[in-house]
């Protein structure tokens, strides 16, 4: 993307015009198809030229798959594959006749596969429609034509005073106007040393003082809740359960580094947060928590929910602000970075969702209290989340240093039905294979960095001890390969390519997995394809002759 | 601010790119999506360079000179990646490129053989339904510099990137070809490109192609 683009861009978002993506997602929502009528209504509404609108179409999946008058997405995640290996995919496909991205001929019924629906605490997920069905007899049910609701477990906070899990209650805001000056909110959060908690783990204080320094007409906050991580569904939990502390949290920022408008990207995949997080929003609106004036300091800030369209790489930060753009969703070369020129060319902080919402405790409390949450630990507190393989799945509030088995065994209860595990997948897709082996490092950044994991984003999946390791890997360079945004040439030829090496029958050789790996780790533009390598590489380590390796 | 490039100092100013301070000194790094009359793209990962005290390559197109930076166009790091990048893009495409092209020379420059990695390439698909521009979708490497021509240098935002991952590629309009878009048939677009995808069609009859 160019950078007249995001010019035009611009200037059609000061005159409220919808972006490109929101129209190509109403007409798909409303006809199940996207025509080329389409694209140019949504050209004249978006003020995008016709071929940039047709390239936004050709990108997301939700634009992709044409949709019947029932549309079923059959969930294809690493949490849903821990569970049946991809046996659920076949026997809805099998069960349907249809191929997935398939529509029935007489357009009453679709099949298309999504990743994830964040039901990974009772694989295998399947949405009809907007319904969500998950857990054993899923697939029957929704052959049958009884497709229910499944459940979603409580999360639970080992604090005895949460600080996540709290429901936000503006109390932070309300002591930052009264007693901080935009200044001092903005060392105090500096001084806490609160890490970014999408996966990257990058200080917030520096990119907010990043982002107050540089010089812009506007500044915009923008909440990364594009958790596209394979079997992670915290930002769900927190969207949807806390959507109070994500505001404020989001104002926080705003009024630290001098913004009035902050947006949030929700998933697509996760039908019920964007209005969730909208009814919040009113209803922050209506006890002037957001607006104009807040609480009489006559600081302003409001909001504005967006939803994605099907993307992963849309997580990483410019990709996301391409997506909210409603342009394609790829990645640009940093610098200049989002607090140099993000939003509409404009000065922007890009937090995920958890972070943000660590910063009203810390505007409330002080950065010494917050410090002082995870005794030995990096500061804070974290969510994570457990897959369908442990007795007890659900969100969980940890303290960092906690070690894995007790996080695995204490907290989760270990595996059902008398399994056990061979492997844990943490902090998503680009997270590294910890073997059952060394489940005794403790849950922090420096720690599992040094074991070739990392903390990510908290999603925990563990494999059983019946897991196929080449089919793990086939499994993790599958998505790769398709989530793969196209931009730089190493992660977009090279990940279909080592995804080819692990899909042939024929023995895999170190001689050309090696320099393929490295190339990836080292010349691909962002984190996913310089990620993708870090599992491959743990199971080199560790299950080398399950791999079939040379 | 000064930098040192393989031996040699250079002032340069805090604005100047890494691949311009090693042009401005006579050097050469080869690049692919680079064209000076469009804004770095870093999409090819071919201009990547050494730097004392970085943790890997960097790619010289897109990252501003700091002072004190000690630049190696010649690490062995970034040699070897950039190759593997080349052989990749190679293996990709249905036949090698035309030795004209900018693809052919730097594969060349690089001595590029067969590429150690095979695989699905880029199905065969022909437009030449515009008078005076024909595109070979199979020879389209995703570097952008049309889609840049066009929209940074003409104005006329006719292109755009199409696909993602292994199936991105380049569309006029709505996919139509080049005479149902805003295309202006300046040509920018085929002057750019670096593997004869887009091309003008007095050269097309002159070579092979079919």
């Amino acid at each position: 993307m160019s950078r007249n683009l995001v010019e035009l861009v611009r200037r059609q978002h000061t005159v409220q015009a919808p972006t490109a993506l929101q129209v190509l997602k109403a007409a798909m929502d409303a006809r199940g198809e996207i025509t080329d009528e389409d694209r140019r209504l949504a050209a004249e509404a978006s003020g995008l030229p016709e071929a940039a609108v047709y390239g936004v179409s050709t990108f997301y999946d939700d634009l992709r798959a044409p949709r019947g008058r029932r549309h079923i997405r059959v969930c294809t995640g690493t949490a849903c594959w821990a569970a049946t290996a991809d046996a659920h995919v076949d026997s809805v496909r099998d069960g349907l006749g249809l191929t997935l991205g398939e529509r029935s001929e007489d357009g009453s019924v679709s099949l298309a596969e999504t990743v994830c629906l964040g039901f990974c605490h009772s694989s295998p997920a399947i949405r009809d429609g907007d319904r969500i069905d998950a857990g054993p007899g899923a697939v029957e049910r929704l052959l049958g034509g009884t497709t229910a609701d499944a459940a979603e477990p409580e999360w639970i906070s080992v604090l005895e005073e949460p600080v996540l899990t709290r429901p936000g209650d503006w109390s932070g805001l309300a002591r930052a106007l009264a007693e901080l000056e935009p200044e001092q909110l903005l060392a105090e959060v500096k001084d806490a040393n609160a890490r970014g908690r999408g996966g990257a783990g990058f200080p917030a204080g520096q990119k907010w003082e990043f982002t107050r320094a540089s010089p812009g007409e506007q500044k915009f906050i923008v909440a990364n809740g594009d958790e596209g991580d394979p079997g992670s569904y915290i930002d769900k939990y927190l969207i949807e359960r806390n959507p109070m502390l994500l505001l404020e949290g989001m104002a926080l920022a705003g009024y630290a580094v001098g913004a009035e408008h902050g947006f949030v990207l929700v998933r697509s995949e996760y039908p019920h947060s964007k209005p969730i997080l909208e009814a919040a929003a009113a209803q922050a609106r209506e006890l002037g928590w957001l607006g104009e004036d807040i609480a009489g300091s006559g600081f302003d800030f409001d909001v504005t929910v967006l939803e994605g369209g099907g993307s992963y790489v849309v997580g990483e930060e410019t990709a996301l602000l391409a997506c909210v753009e409603g342009l394609r969703g790829t990645v640009s070369a940093r610098p200049p970075f989002p607090a140099q020129k993000g939003l509409f060319g404009m000065p922007t902080v890009v937090n995920n969702t958890e972070t943000l919402i660590n910063v009203p405790f810390i505007a409330r409390n002080g950065a010494p209290a917050y410090r002082d949450l995870s005794p030995g630990g990096s500061p804070g507190t974290k969510l994570i989340c457990f897959n369908e393989r442990f007795a007890r799945p659900g969100v969980y509030e940890v303290r960092f240093g906690t070690s894995m088995r007790e996080l695995c065994e204490d907290l989760a209860g270990g595996l059902i039905d008398g399994h056990e595990i061979k492997a844990l997948q943490i902090g998503g897709p680009l997270g590294g294979i910890l073997p059952a082996s060394r489940l005794d490092v403790g849950f922090d950044f420096d720690a599992l960095k040094a074991e070739g994991c990392m903390v990510g984003h908290g999603g925990i999946v563990a494999f059983d001890e019946r897991t196929d390791i080449r089919a793990l890997a086939r499994h993790l360079l599958r998505f790769g390969a398709h989530e793969s945004c196209g931009k730089c040439f190493p992660c977009r030829i090279g990940l279909t390519r080592a995804y080819e090496m692990f899909g042939a029958e024929q023995p895999v050789e170190r001689a050309r997995l090696e320099p393929l790996l490295e190339t990836l780790e080292l010349a691909s533009l962002c984190a996913h394809g310089s990620g993708m390598p870090a599992p491959i590489r743990s199971l080199v380590a560790h299950f080398p002759d399950e791999l079939g390796l040379i | 601010m000064q930098v040192t490039i393989d031996g040699n100092s250079v002032e340069v100013s805090s604005e100047t790119t890494v691949l311009e301070a090693i042009r401005s000194l006579g050097g050469d790094v080869p690049t692919l999506c680079f064209d000076q009359r469009q804004a770095p793209f870093g999409a090819c990962r071919v201009c990547l360079v050494g730097v004392e005290g970085a943790p890997g390559p960097i790619p010289a197109c897109t990252t501003p000179c700091r002072d004190g930076m000690t630049i190696d166009t010649e690490d062995a790091t970034a040699r070897r990646v950039v190759k593997a990048v080349v052989e990749l893009v190679l293996s990709e495409l249905p036949d090698p490129p035309a030795e004209h092209t900018e693809l052919a020379v730097v594969a060349r420059g690089l001595g590029v053989g067969e590429p150690r990695w095979t695989g699905r390439r880029h199905e065969v698909r022909h437009d030449q339904r515009h008078p005076y521009l024909a595109f070979q979708h199979e020879l389209c490497i995703s570097c952008g510099r049309c889609v840049r021509a066009c929209d940074e240098v003409q104005g006329a935002f006719a292109l755009t990137a199409t696909g993602r991952g292994f199936d991105a590629n380049v569309a006029a309009g709505l996919d139509a070809g080049f005479r149902n878009s805003t295309c202006v048939s300046c040509g920018a677009c085929a002057d750019t490109c670096p593997t004869d995808a887009i091309i003008e069609i007095t050269l097309l009859q002159m070579s092979d192609v079919p």
